[in-house]
């Protein structure tokens, strides 16, 4: 799944390098492809011209003085591309392209052609030598199939260089992309990156550790807040409540007044029982229970099963416990306990009068389901800590979030369902 | 019967003190270590109430001196230290019980009463109260000598009335001595009405005096005449 995420992020990276790259290529192709096409046919003109002026120097130099009138006809007959032509009036060297027929291709082709002044015998007669060019639609062709695979050429060296550099100089900014989605402040202990030379991965690599270890940090004191503060409260709540005890026993109260102290009294149980979940709830994030054993769930039910059926004896809840099959999971037993407990307690909690409560055991999965308030609860935030279904309800608002701890603590699941006016929470081991 | 508080906090002292001396309990105290080490030296006590965190030195060392002085005082350890290690080296030590703080002071009471019962040479365990007489180990209740059907609860239910006679008890510190660790989870005590409604069904039965009152209907008061 990860994998399958960084492939395609992956490819994304490489295909906009990539796009850059190939758009590049093609503008430059585009531009430069007209231009090489002009300066090569100007200079193979050139080229050209420089030919027919040595041929032309050559016939002055070894030819023009032994030549006779006569012999014109036959020079004529004998040369096909240096002739001696009829005097054309211009007394200058011209050069120009013509084309003539060719009667051996049965085409037009292009020729480089020289005209010269010529005095034979105190005669003027125009001097022409031709060169054959290169037809232009075959140089033409033979550029664009040049800068096609120029192209081709170009665009696999980007795809092979663009897949290195990913597979290579970017692996380590993958890994910590990895590391990072792996990343859970109250597991993992420390992130180790792969070391190397780039800068830019290097700060980041840095960036990442830097910002790991601070908020580490900041998440460890935060709960070692929670779990000092409520080991330092303890003192206080027990002087108060020995106090409140010892004021009880005065004979001299009055109804009012043993009223209040009573009431001073719950509320200092309700007082220490929420200090009591606060440190097992930091104490599981801290892993404080990590002795792992074999515990039978059933056997956990069965010890407690009396002082289940009492508490819902006194709301006249019906108990029915199926279990068909032994589980037993490799766990903290107090854990397990804590969770099996508090499953259970909050069955008879937050059941009504006359309720009805279903335990089902099966091979991998323990299924508690009781009736209650006749809505499904909010499910968004039920297993946050201090968030309550009934705010007046004397909870604490932290069995769940214990729950909670402890499932995802052993990697186990819980579900919650609402169907047919039953409430199930469902331990999945 | 004659003990000794170790307590370093003088509030937490003072609260047990007070709640203690009114039955039938000497108490003698001690706020650091060197001062009980003194008391233990010279001193037996019945039962010693141990807090492990001393100023100048841990409960644990005073269980190990007792053991070099080859005293056999019972103790109960009283700490905020709850974790299960803590609690094993206690009783490794030679603890006899261990109390969390914060406990209801009833709690504490009746836990002496049992440890002093258990520790007698002359291996009684009977709690008699007038008429009433409960075995402790046995688990059986008599009324002016006729056996009465009571559950464990029930049985656990008076002794710890008794053992707070004329003490006034909420609700509250009857369903957590009841339901012990499990009274955490529990928001509220109403189980308690039907236990205290068959005791009193039932010792009235068998021509029990009434002894148990309902106090301005919230807490409960097991009433010497």
């Amino acid at each position: 799944m990860e994998q399958a995420t960084n492939g395609k992020l992956n490819k994304k990276l490489l295909q906009k390098i990539l796009n850059f790259y190939f758009i590049y290529a093609l503008l430059t192709l585009i531009v430069v492809g007209p231009i090489f096409y002009i300066v090569s046919n100007k200079l193979y003109e050139e080229e050209a011209d420089e030919d027919l002026h040595v041929l032309k120097k050559q016939f002055y130099a070894f030819t023009k003085d032994e030549l006779t009138i006569e012999e014109i006809d036959q020079w004529n007959k004998y040369n096909r591309d240096v002739k001696i032509e009829k005097f054309t009036g211009n007394k200058k060297d011209s050069l120009f392209n013509h084309s003539y027929y060719d009667a051996l291709n049965k085409d037009n082709e292009p020729f480089r052609v020289i005209n010269s002044p010529l005095k034979i015998e105190d005669k003027w007669f125009t001097f022409s030598a031709r060169i054959n060019m290169v037809e232009k639609e075959n140089l033409i062709g033979s550029t664009v199939i040049l800068f096609i695979s120029l192209l081709l050429l170009l665009f696999l060296g980007f795809f092979i260089i663009t897949k290195i550099i990913s597979s290579k100089l970017w692996l380590p900014f993958y890994k910590a992309l990895e590391k990072l989605e792996q990343f859970e402040i109250d597991k993992t202990t420390s992130v180790k990156l792969i070391e190397n030379t780039t800068e830019e991965f290097d700060r980041l690599n840095k960036v990442i550790i830097k910002l790991i270890n601070k908020n580490s940090s900041i998440y460890k004191s935060q709960k070692e807040f929670i779990e000092n503060a409520a080991h330092e409260l303890q003192t206080p709540i027990a002087i108060f409540k020995g106090k409140i005890e010892n004021i009880l026993q005065r004979k001299d109260l009055n109804e009012e007044q043993f009223k209040i102290i009573d009431d001073l009294n719950n509320t200092t149980s309700r007082l220490v029982k929420l200090n009591k979940n606060l440190l097992v709830l930091s104490k599981i994030e801290s892993n404080s229970y990590t002795e792992k054993q074999q515990v039978d769930v059933y056997h956990i039910i069965q010890n407690q099963i009396s002082f289940f059926k009492e508490q819902a004896n006194s709301k006249d809840i019906d108990i029915n416990i199926n279990c068909n099959e032994k589980v037993i999971v490799n766990a903290n037993s107090f854990l397990v306990e804590t969770l099996i407990n508090n499953l259970f307690i909050n069955t008879i909690n937050h059941n009504i009068n006359g309720g009805q409560i279903n335990v089902t055991i099966t091979s991998k999965a323990i299924l508690f389901s009781n009736t209650g308030v006749l809505l499904p609860l909010k499910t968004e935030k039920m297993f946050e800590r201090f968030s309550k279904s009934n705010p007046s309800s004397k909870g604490n608002g932290l069995g769940l979030s214990i729950i909670k701890k402890i499932v995802d603590a052993n990697n186990w699941s819980i579900k919650y369902s609402f169907d047919d006016s039953l409430h199930s929470f469902e331990v999945t081991f | 019967m004659k003990i000794l508080i170790i307590e370093d906090e003088p509030e937490i002292l003072e609260s047990i003190f007070t709640y203690l001396k009114t039955n039938e309990i000497h108490c003698e105290t001690a706020n650091s270590f060197e001062n009980a080490y003194e008391k233990i030296m010279l001193y037996n006590y019945d039962c010693i109430l141990l807090d492990l965190m001393l100023p100048d030195g841990d409960g644990f060392s005073i269980l190990k001196e007792l053991k070099k002085l080859n005293k056999s005082d019972g103790v109960i350890i009283i700490s905020a230290k709850e974790t299960l290690e803590t609690k094993i080296e206690g009783f490794t030590l030679g603890a006899d019980d261990y109390l969390t703080k914060p406990f209801h002071l009833s709690e504490l009471l009746v836990r002496i009463q049992a440890l002093v019962r258990r520790k007698q040479f002359n291996g009684s365990n009977i709690v008699k109260f007038n008429e009433i007489e409960i075995d402790t180990s046995s688990k059986i209740v008599k009324v002016n000598g006729l056996k009465i059907d009571f559950t464990k609860t029930e049985i656990d239910l008076l002794l710890f009335l008794i053992g707070n006679k004329d003490k006034i008890l909420s609700k509250g510190a009857i369903a957590e001595h009841l339901s012990g660790d499990m009274a955490d989870m529990l928001d509220n005590h109403d189980f308690i009405y039907a236990h205290i409604k068959n005791l009193k069904k039932k010792l009235k039965e068998m021509g029990a005096s009434d002894y148990l009152k309902s106090v301005y209907g919230t807490g409960y008061k097991w009433e010497v005449e």
